[in-house]
């Protein structure tokens, strides 16, 4: 799964070579951001109930038909809670990309074939862009987690969306 | 390949849970212990070619039939494929070690290794003696207690407990062999 790590340690593999000090200068500077990183990730886990539930909130203001925009308003209950937890999915990728160092939890896990899943089951995008936004306009420095981690965490965020877009 | 956090990232998808508490902490510790591992690391990659033919050295000299007609490394042949395979491992456990995790030292380097000597005709109780020369000196190289030729050789580094490295190190040259015999 890629990282900094892996990545530096598959290059050396490539050449058959040692670790050179270029290469463990690279882990050392990853290393050095891995803190904001990992208080971000520790946020999710311990918020991500809220998170997502305002995300679904965001969603059902915007599109109240649903992701599908065909939903019949009765049924909304259960499309809502779906929309949920497709959201807490998203955040625990995002919590395993913010713990990794680098995307390839989310690119494995969700964004590889997602368009056409999507598509497949006429859900509009566009809706997941509403809550990630949502997500994305929550986040505040210092009430909810220092600078440079909330940076680490909209990055994850903008990366989620720009897959979506 | 995984490494120290995406071996976490992994585990835990296995069950679908987030990655929180003791797990961020046992990172935590990674990344505060991280100068110490790459130290580690450079110490024994700085002295790879040193750890590698003394131990090829030392099993010749244990057993003096590998270089006598027939040995293991009779041929310079032979000696130098031996050299060649003594770094080949200590460089996967460079990597193991610089990881935090021995998926790479198993999946590139351990996979199918057994099998290989066998089909070559490799004495693995003299393999395995040799990566046992070999973690002993990488061992020492970390915790800077090397001094079994009389003339140390030290890298100037911040004083520190490495033995923690030093048994993580052990572990991965362990693995190699129980692989190889």
């Amino acid at each position: 799964m890629k990282s900094v790590l892996t990545t530096v340690i598959g290059a050396a593999d490539s050449g058959s070579r040692f670790p050179t000090s270029s290469d463990l200068e690279s882990v050392q500077g990853s290393l050095q951001r891995a803190a904001a990183r990992l208080e971000a990730a520790e946020k999710i886990a311990q918020n991500y109930d809220a998170i997502a539930q305002r995300a679904v909130d965001a969603v059902y203001t915007q599109y109240p038909n649903g992701a599908t925009g065909r939903q019949p308003r009765q049924c909304a209950t259960e499309g809502k809670e779906k929309c949920k937890r497709d959201f807490v999915h998203y955040l625990r990728l995002i919590n395993y990309s913010l713990v990794v160092g680098g995307t390839g939890p989310l690119d494995e896990l969700a964004i590889n074939g997602q368009r056409e899943v999507y598509k497949a089951l006429s859900i509009d995008p566009g809706t997941y862009v509403a809550g990630f936004t949502q997500m994305r306009n929550d986040g505040c420095a210092p009430r909810d987690l220092s600078p440079q981690a909330l940076t680490e965490y909209n990055a994850a965020l903008d990366y989620v969306i720009n897959s979506l877009a | 390949m995984l490494d120290a956090f995406s071996r976490q990232a992994v585990s835990a998808d296995t069950s679908g849970s987030f990655i929180g508490g003791a797990q961020l902490n046992d990172l935590k510790a990674f990344i505060a212990e991280g100068n110490k591992r790459l130290d580690a690391v450079n110490a024994i990659t700085a002295n790879a070619s040193c750890v590698v033919s003394d131990s090829v050295a030392g099993i010749c000299c244990e057993n003096t039939g590998l270089t006598a007609p027939n040995g293991g490394v009779y041929t310079n042949r032979k000696m130098a494929a031996c050299l060649r395979d003594a770094e080949i491992i200590m460089r996967y456990v460079s990597y193991a070690l610089l990881a935090g995790d021995a998926s790479v030292l198993q999946d590139r380097c351990l996979n199918g290794l057994r099998e290989t000597y066998a089909a070559l005709g490799v004495p693995s109780g003299s393999a395995a003696r040799a990566v046992a020369i070999m973690k002993a000196s990488a061992c020492a190289h970390i915790t800077n207690t090397n001094n079994t030729t009389g003339e140390k050789r030290k890298m100037p580094v911040t004083e520190g407990d490495c033995n923690a490295l030093s048994s993580e190190a052990a572990s991965y040259f362990d693995m190699v062999i129980s692989a190889i015999s």
